[in-house]
């Protein structure tokens, strides 16, 4: 077992948790939030936390051929011994992986078809604000931040079971639906539209209503108000194999209110709470002593946005330069601030730098409220030119709304400029840039939740068309599969009848659909038609302004009516600014959470 | 100064590669807080080595590391700290402190014993003994990164016969195997031979395979620990 991993003996254990990652161990070892959980449980005395992941598919053979359960990692028990099994929800291409898992792992399929044998079957993580598409496999869900919640759940259920778990597991669900952030799904019923209402297409969810008076209208999402005040792993598990970010990760700030459009992350994780310097200092030490790791990664949404970052930083280099510990930044801002501490921060130069403008041209970016300019994009090139960087990378994103071929086509533009840049800060050309495309899925709770996705031929022309533009020395072209993008956004913006094509398709071998070589994109459209819905209902269709969403009852506290206003201001490319510094602009999470933004700018100065 | 010691690769660990079980080693370095010696550069690292590469899915008794010394340390707080910080599946055997002169262990280590335990399910005495007696022994051993090129090598340059013990169709192997400063021979492709050529029934997947000793041999051809003398 690997160091920092943690057995507890059966005796020791009252209350036992599989934490099941659908994905394979060096991806999900990579998961900040998974550590988190993995820290806080196994620091309740009497709860055993332990690990699972999905095995890759030559394993998984092997395991069916021997009829071998999935088990945890620590103490090797199969998933259904377990009391509960946890999922991460990370990202919509791994929902087929969660149902392999729960088969390899011997527990019922169908929530309602459980047993007292069976495991609480539970799931939480960014796609917990729709989860609908998973209502049918999964017993209940944590919304929101899990360090309080998880705990309150694990000592609920020692007290059930000391009682000698009366009721079962009913009983169970209807204590445990009273803490808030507790989503049972079965506790809700979906009706939907039978005809056309109001301009609202038949098959829309016409209404949510419980079925079960216990269970609240609607479920707020649980935040930690003041992330000071809670404990955070410091004792992280060090693999003895490389995993995909293999270093510290010391988390800076919760939540990120720059309000770009198209993020789900910057909607669903508000409000900005930052940890403060001195016990971020505290944490980075431990970190280093307990791990031995030789770098350390200043994680959040958008790190160059903490407000004692430079002082952070110089503190932190001086602290480990006797150690050799290099500090990293996974993100840069676009401007010469960031450039400024990439140089600061050395082992970043080792690589290209990496900026994220979204948008080619100026119109498309106040759309998607990203509040950059090519002058800025300039500037900072320009900096990183005049430091001896040579290598940009560029992200951007394909289909967003309204955009027109000359949108697409400024994005090739911007690239040559970028280029042009470098021969004039240093005299020559070859200046390598990257441009990096995804193409734009509209997520729930972003001001683009009523937007239709871009149809599959759409994307592919636009792509094409990006590709004939940067056919030019030094430019590399990137860009992902965008059959994976049609069967994501379905998902994203999916109600629970998306359950019965989930599970077809996982019954004719859907499994690690985000690995390319996996995914096959007949069988997830082949299985949506079989079970009778219409992938273009989820994905491509323009909704109604009135139109009920069928994740509404989960609320993140962004409020509809802002969303919607900044869906209107997009369309005229109105910016909204960013509260964190300036004024409130009324997204509504403070007051919906009694929670307030935390920014330790004016306790240093 | 530099600090040596022989230590372990256990079942638990026997898939990490030969990468992975270095920067264990390293981070485990890190975590007991050594005075270590660091390279210089751009990306300084700890100075230390590995005495010889072990391939993976074997487990070993005798692996050997070293590492380069800014300061002298006590060597039995040293290894307290060490073992300490070094995660399951890596236990110290054996370690001693000697001049930052002294060869490499690298370039000393000369011979390596392993123990193999192997499911063989038909006779296999006699072919074991035709091994043993025979004079010249071929095979192509794959050049690394040769992209499937081989090169001819003489085993019994290397290993010069086993010994055996066969029982509920269960082969014991034990034998010594040659490093020299141009390459040596790795047990699994023993294993092959002794099936290909010999047609001893194994079941390669199967084998459980310990290195048991790593030494230096002296000038009269006698084995010699490689450290604590
Ligand atoms: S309520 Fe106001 S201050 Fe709070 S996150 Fe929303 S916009 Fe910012």
């Amino acid at each position: 077992m690997e160091f920092g991993s943690i057995i507890k003996t059966a005796e020791e254990t009252k209350v036992s948790i599989a934490l099941a990652f659908p994905d394979v161990y060096e991806v999900g070892m990579s998961y900040l939030g998974f550590k988190i959980l993995y820290h806080i449980l196994n620091a309740q005395p009497g709860v055993a936390a332990e690990r699972t992941y999905a095995p890759w598919v030559d394993m998984e053979a092997k395991m069916r051929e021997n009829s071998l359960p999935l088990t945890s990692l620590e103490t090797m028990k199969a998933l259904n011994k377990f009391d509960f099994v946890g999922f991460t929800l990370q990202y919509e291409l791994s929902y087929s992986n969660i149902l392999n898992m729960l088969d390899l792992g011997g527990i019922t399929m169908l929530a309602t078809e459980r047993t007292e044998d069976d495991p609480l079957v539970i799931a939480g993580g960014p796609c917990v604000f729709n989860p609908e598409p998973l209502a049918d496999f999964i017993d209940f869900f944590i919304v929101g931040e899990g360090e309080e919640v998880m705990v309150e759940v694990m000592d609920l259920y020692k007290k059930w079971k000391n009682e000698g778990k009366p009721g079962g597991r009913k009983e169970f669900l209807e204590r445990v639906v009273q803490i808030p952030g507790i989503y049972v799904p079965s506790f809700y019923k979906v009706d939907y539209l039978e005809k056309e209402t109001q301009g609202i297409p038949a098959g829309c969810v016409k209404s949510v209503t419980t079925v079960n008076s216990l269970a609240p209208t609607a479920v707020q999402k649980r935040i930690i108000n003041d992330l000071n005040t809670i404990d955070y792993p410091t004792k992280p598990i060090v693999p003895y194999g490389e995993i995909v970010h293999d270093r510290i990760m010391l988390e800076i700030f919760r939540g990120c209110s720059r309000g770009c459009r198209f993020c789900h992350a910057g909607m669903v994780y508000r409000p900005v709470r930052e940890r403060k310097p001195e016990v971020l200092k505290k944490l980075a030490r431990q970190l280093v002593d307990n791990t031995g790791y030789n770098e350390m990664s200043l994680v959040s949404l958008s790190t160059a946005d903490y407000s004692c970052l430079e002082p952070l930083i110089h503190d932190l280099i001086n602290e480990f330069k006797e150690e050799k510990v290099s500090v990293s930044l996974p993100s840069l801002r676009i401007d010469s601030f960031s450039v400024g501490l990439a140089k600061e921060v050395q082992a970043v130069r080792k690589s290209g730098l990496t900026f994220a403008p979204e948008a080619g041209s100026q119109h498309m970016r106040d759309v998607i409220n990203k509040g950059v300019t090519k002058e800025d994009l300039m500037n900072a090139v320009g900096a990183a030119f005049e430091n001896g960087w040579s290598q940009v990378k560029l992200y951007f994103m394909l289909g967003l709304p309204g955009e027109t071929d000359e949108d697409i086509l400024a994005i090739a533009e911007l690239a040559k400029a970028v280029q042009g840049k470098y021969k004039e800060v240093t005299g020559k050309g070859g200046a390598k840039v990257t441009v990096s495309v995804a193409s734009f899925v509209p997520k729930p709770y972003t001001p683009f939740q009523w937007v239709g996705q871009n149809r599959l031929e759409e994307i592919n022309r636009k792509q094409m068309l990006l590709k004939d533009a940067l056919k030019i020395k030094n430019i590399t072209y990137q860009y992902h599969d965008s059959i994976t993008s049609v069967i994501e956004g379905v998902f994203a913006r999916g109600d629970r009848r998306l359950g019965k094509a989930l599970y077809l398709a996982w019954q004719r071998g859907a499994k690690f659909d985000g690995w390319s070589e996996h995914f096959s994109y007949d069988r997830w459209v082949q299985a949506i038609s079989d079970a009778g819905l219409d992938k273009d209902f989820y994905a491509t269709r323009e909704r109604a302004e009135a139109e009920v969403f069928p994740w509404e009852h989960i609320q993140p506290g962004v409020s509809r009516q802002f969303l919607w206003n900044e869906y209107e201001k997009s369309k005229t490319g109105t910016l909204t600014d960013d509260c964190r510094h300036g004024d409130c602009t009324g997204c509504g999470v403070c007051p919906a959470l009694d929670a307030k933004i935390i920014d330790w700018k004016s306790s240093v100065l | 100064m530099k600090l040596r010691m022989q230590i372990t690769k256990e079942a638990g660990i026997r898939f990490v590669s030969h990468l992975e079980y270095t920067r264990t080693i390293e981070r485990a370095i890190r975590r007991a807080k050594l005075p270590v010696a660091y390279s210089e550069g751009f990306n300084p690292h700890i100075k230390f080595s590995l005495a010889s590469a072990l391939g993976v899915g074997i487990t070993s008794q005798a692996e050997f590391v070293e590492i380069e010394l800014a300061k002298e340390i006590d060597i039995t707080v040293a290894v307290e700290k060490l073992t300490e910080a070094l995660p399951m599946g890596i236990h110290i055997k054996a370690a001693d402190v000697v001049g930052s002169k002294t060869p490499k262990l690298m370039a000393i280590a000369s011979g390596a014993d392993y123990y193999v335990r192997i499911p063989c399910f038909g006779d296999c005495l006699e072919q074991l003994q035709r091994f043993n007696s025979a004079e010249s022994v071929l095979f192509q051993k794959p050049i690394p990164k040769g992209r499937g090129k081989t090169k001819e090598i003489q085993v019994k340059d290397f290993i010069k016969k086993v010994e055996y013990d066969y029982s509920n169709k269960e082969l014991e192997l034990r034998f010594a195997c040659k490093i020299t400063t141009t390459g040596s021979m790795k047990a699994t492709e023993l294993l092959k031979i002794l099936r290909d050529q010999f047609s001893v029934p194994l079941i390669l997947e199967q084998a459980d395979i310990q290195r048991t000793d790593l030494y230096a041999v002296n000038d009269k051809g006698r084995k010699k620990m490689l450290i604590g003398n």
